[in-house]
């Protein structure tokens, strides 16, 4: 099979077309149901677990934990230190997100290294790798600021046009997920070598 | 058994000088590299340290890298540290695998850290590392490059990020990077 570039699906041209009041409704509806995927790598994924749990409920907020997988998410929150070994898992994992996706960095780590920005190991920020659309900043930040990132980002979506966002982004100039990436299976472990005692 | 006593038993069982420091817990018990195994079964066998802590080493410079293996003995509760000093030309110990299978992971792990070669290992190929990774991080001449290759996001001085601006002072490299590294100014 030839494998070619994914249309990217979503609301279509029309939506740029759409008079601004079809397009406000389309957006507050959008943006209200976010499925979040939590990337978790580190301590910061403890305090997105608090964030999701009765006290700070951002399912008040419209957020429902949790997505079965990034196939089935609107928002990814990568919360933790992201390392050169796991990058490219991360990349696969958004490029499997269907658009429109957004990503909330989560925490010192994820936003630049953080403390391990000097690490032999560690990527200098999730954004080399993604693009970012909210920050939380802190080490690791509180439930608060993940609330308020995900205000944020309600107020981001509620200015989006898809059209625009998808020619704006210089992501996706310089990257487009090809259609092998939606559709190939489970990775394979390792071959175990000849004399493999693991 | 104190640190001398310990000492002398081990001088005796392995027929070479080996000597025992105790300036910090646990006892520590060096012997020669040719001798690692031997004072390794030793170890287990006549001081009952059965349970394999941990495995690494450190780079002493000028006297080449130290292997470390700590043990402990699940019956008489207590630690033992043995290790033992290999050159830096020539990084090369047996493996322990044959005495605790535990030091498996270990090993590989200070291979791809030190460049440090385990003899007679079942699968000696890194462990941690990205594929492609050159170099062993943990190697005191190893460059931390990540300075060069992103410079630090935020203030590096307090009120620096409120008065915006470079403070004209040279960007921070970290030590021993060389001068003519990294992106053009």
């Amino acid at each position: 099979m030839p494998l070619t570039d994914v249309q990217i699906q979503g609301a279509g041209g029309a939506a740029r077309l759409a008079p601004e009041p079809i397009r406000f409704v389309l957006n507050w509806g959008r943006k209200y149901h976010l499925w979040v995927f939590n990337l978790g790598l580190a301590c910061c994924a403890v305090e997105f677990i608090a964030t999701s749990m009765g006290r700070h409920d951002f399912i008040s907020l419209g957020v429902d934990p949790f997505a079965p997988g990034p196939r089935q998410a609107d928002v990814m929150v990568v919360a933790g230190t992201v390392t050169d070994k796991l990058a490219p898992a991360v990349l696969r994992l958004y490029e499997q997100m269907p658009e429109p996706r957004y990503v909330i960095s989560f925490g010192a780590c994820s936003n630049c290294g953080g403390p391990y920005w000097d690490s032999y190991c560690v990527t200098k920020g999730v954004d080399q790798l993604i693009p970012v659309d909210v920050y939380v900043p802190g080490c690791p930040p509180r439930p608060e600021a993940l609330l308020q990132g995900i205000v944020t980002l309600q107020h981001k979506i509620a200015q989006d046009s898809l059209a625009d966002r998808r020619r704006r982004s210089p992501w996706a100039r310089v990257r487009k997920p090809p259609a092998a990436a939606l559709s190939r299976p489970l990775l394979a472990p390792p071959t175990p070598g000849p004399a493999d005692s693991r | 058994m104190t640190a001398d006593e310990l000492a002398a038993a081990a001088t005796t069982a392995l027929g070479v000088a080996v000597t025992v420091e105790d300036a910090y817990p646990p006892l520590t018990l060096d012997v020669p590299a040719d001798r690692w195994v031997d004072a390794a079964r030793y170890v287990r066998a006549e001081l009952g340290c059965d349970f394999f802590d941990w495995l690494s080493a450190y780079d002493a410079l000028d006297e080449g890298f130290a292997v470390v293996v700590h043990s402990y003995a699940l019956e008489r509760h207590h630690h033992l540290a043995l290790r033992t000093r290999i050159p830096r030309e020539d990084p090369r110990l047996p493996t322990l695998t044959e005495v605790w299978p535990g030091a498996n992971w270990h090993e590989r792990e200070t291979f791809e850290m030190f460049g440090i070669f385990f003899d007679g290992h079942p699968r000696l190929v890194p462990l941690l590392l990205p594929d492609g990774f050159v170099g062993h991080p943990l190697r005191k001449e190893f460059i931390l490059a990540a300075r060069v290759a992103k410079p630090w996001p935020g203030a590096k001085e307090p009120g620096e990020s409120e008065e915006g601006g470079a403070t004209g002072r040279r960007r921070m490299r970290p030590p021993g990077v060389p001068e003519t590294w990294g992106p053009p100014e």
